[in-house]
């Protein structure tokens, strides 16, 4: 079983992987087009341009407003808590020391590697993430009115991985039963990333990066075609 | 009851206009991960007590999202539901903000126009009339 999930099972899954976030954003672009650039015809000079009618203090005020009613104005600890969680959701299996000494063996490449103490603080980082995030979906009436069973699944098949890292690293519990497992529930998680609600990754970049609207961060270059 | 009331959904065309946005409309589900966080963009949420029923999110899964679910095979009764939800709960006002970049209110606009194409419509912006009454004037006019 382990020799299973560590060879076939996981090439099998890194490609389907791979494979599937290609795909997706294939599809993301194909459902989308290039914007049509619209030239503004005529050139304001910064002389023509028209003194700003409110003062310092005005502007102040404004830039108060307009946090206090942004995303992080309004939750600051969800936003907070959600970074941490996503960047050490990535980092921590991608920098980690093991897993890159496994990659140079089989294919020659490796990644910069961090301690193994950091590796473990930022597992805990997940940990505890998902914790609140299932906390959340549970007590927060708003959140608990649109989560399914398909909302906690994807959170379970999310932290599984993690959990049994965390169990092999400090090897608690039958080591060679707790790694297996943990290949095995990453094994899964790799397979699921393009196709499940885990997705959402591909569609974020392109859609706050891409999609051309009040809300891009990018250039918004491109525009649905429906 | 009247003729209106009694009318039947037309399911192959509810399919047929949600196959005409299924790429795009599936991608934008799909991407919802079910945070909330658009609650607090919509000012109806905020003015009924932060009831979750006002969240965008909550319109958009219980509507459309229910729809592509159910594959177009609905009822009667569960789209006079959504049409609370689509005008009774919504202005349409477009100030609907989403982490991920999700298009809110193109989805509802949407939604309700597969309401409209089954007879279903908001006789106001914020108000969708009681069915009954709808129905009366829909029967007494032709429209």
């Amino acid at each position: 079983m382990y020799d299973f999930v560590r060879g076939p099972l996981f090439w099998a899954s890194a490609i389907i992987c791979i494979a599937g976030l290609i795909y997706r954003s294939v599809k993301l672009l194909r459902l989308t087009q290039k914007k049509e650039i619209v030239l503004c015809p005529v050139t304001i000079s910064p002389k023509d341009k028209p003194a700003p009618a409110i003062s310092a203090e005005e502007r102040k005020l404004d830039r108060i407003a307009r946090f206090q009613n942004s995303v992080i104005g309004q939750h600051p600890v969800m936003v907070a808590v959600s970074t941490v969680f996503h960047v050490c959701l990535f980092a921590s299996p991608l920098l980690l020391l093991a897993h890159n000494v496994m990659l140079s063996s089989a294919i020659g490449i490796r990644l910069p590697a961090i301690p193994d103490g950091l590796a473990d603080l930022m597992t805990i980082f997940v940990l505890a993430g998902a914790f609140f995030f299932l906390i959340r979906r549970i007590a927060v009436p708003k959140v608990a009115a649109i989560s399914s069973a398909y909302d906690y699944g994807v959170l379970f098949l999310t932290l599984m991985p993690f959990l049994t890292g965390f169990l092999a690293y400090h090897q608690l519990f039958h080591y060679k039963s707790v790694l297996t497992l943990h290949i095995l529930t990453g094994d899964i998680l790799l397979i699921a990333l393009p196709f499940t609600k885990i997705g959402h990754m591909v569609f974020f970049f392109f859609s706050r990066l891409h999609i051309a609207g009040e809300y891009c961060l990018g250039r918004g270059s491109r525009t649905w075609n429906t | 009851m009247t003729e209106c009331a009694k009318a039947k959904v037309d399911s192959d065309t509810i399919v047929e206009i949600l196959d005409q946005k299924k790429g795009r409309m599936r991608a934008c589900l799909d991407a919802c991960a079910a945070c909330s966080l658009c609650a607090e963009s919509c000012l109806l949420y905020r003015e009924k007590n932060n009831d979750p029923q006002y969240m965008p999110s909550y319109k958009v899964i219980n509507t459309l999202g229910r729809l592509y679910r159910k594959r177009g095979r609905v009822s009667r009764e569960e789209l006079e539901q959504m049409q609370q939800l689509l005008w009774s709960n919504c202005v349409l006002c477009g100030r609907c903000y989403c982490p991920f970049g999700i298009d809110i209110p193109n989805m509802i606009a949407f939604a309700r126009s597969i309401l409209r194409s089954q007879g279903i419509y908001g006789v106001f912006p914020h108000t969708s009339g009681s069915p009954e009454a709808e129905c009366k004037e829909i029967d007494a006019t032709g429209n």
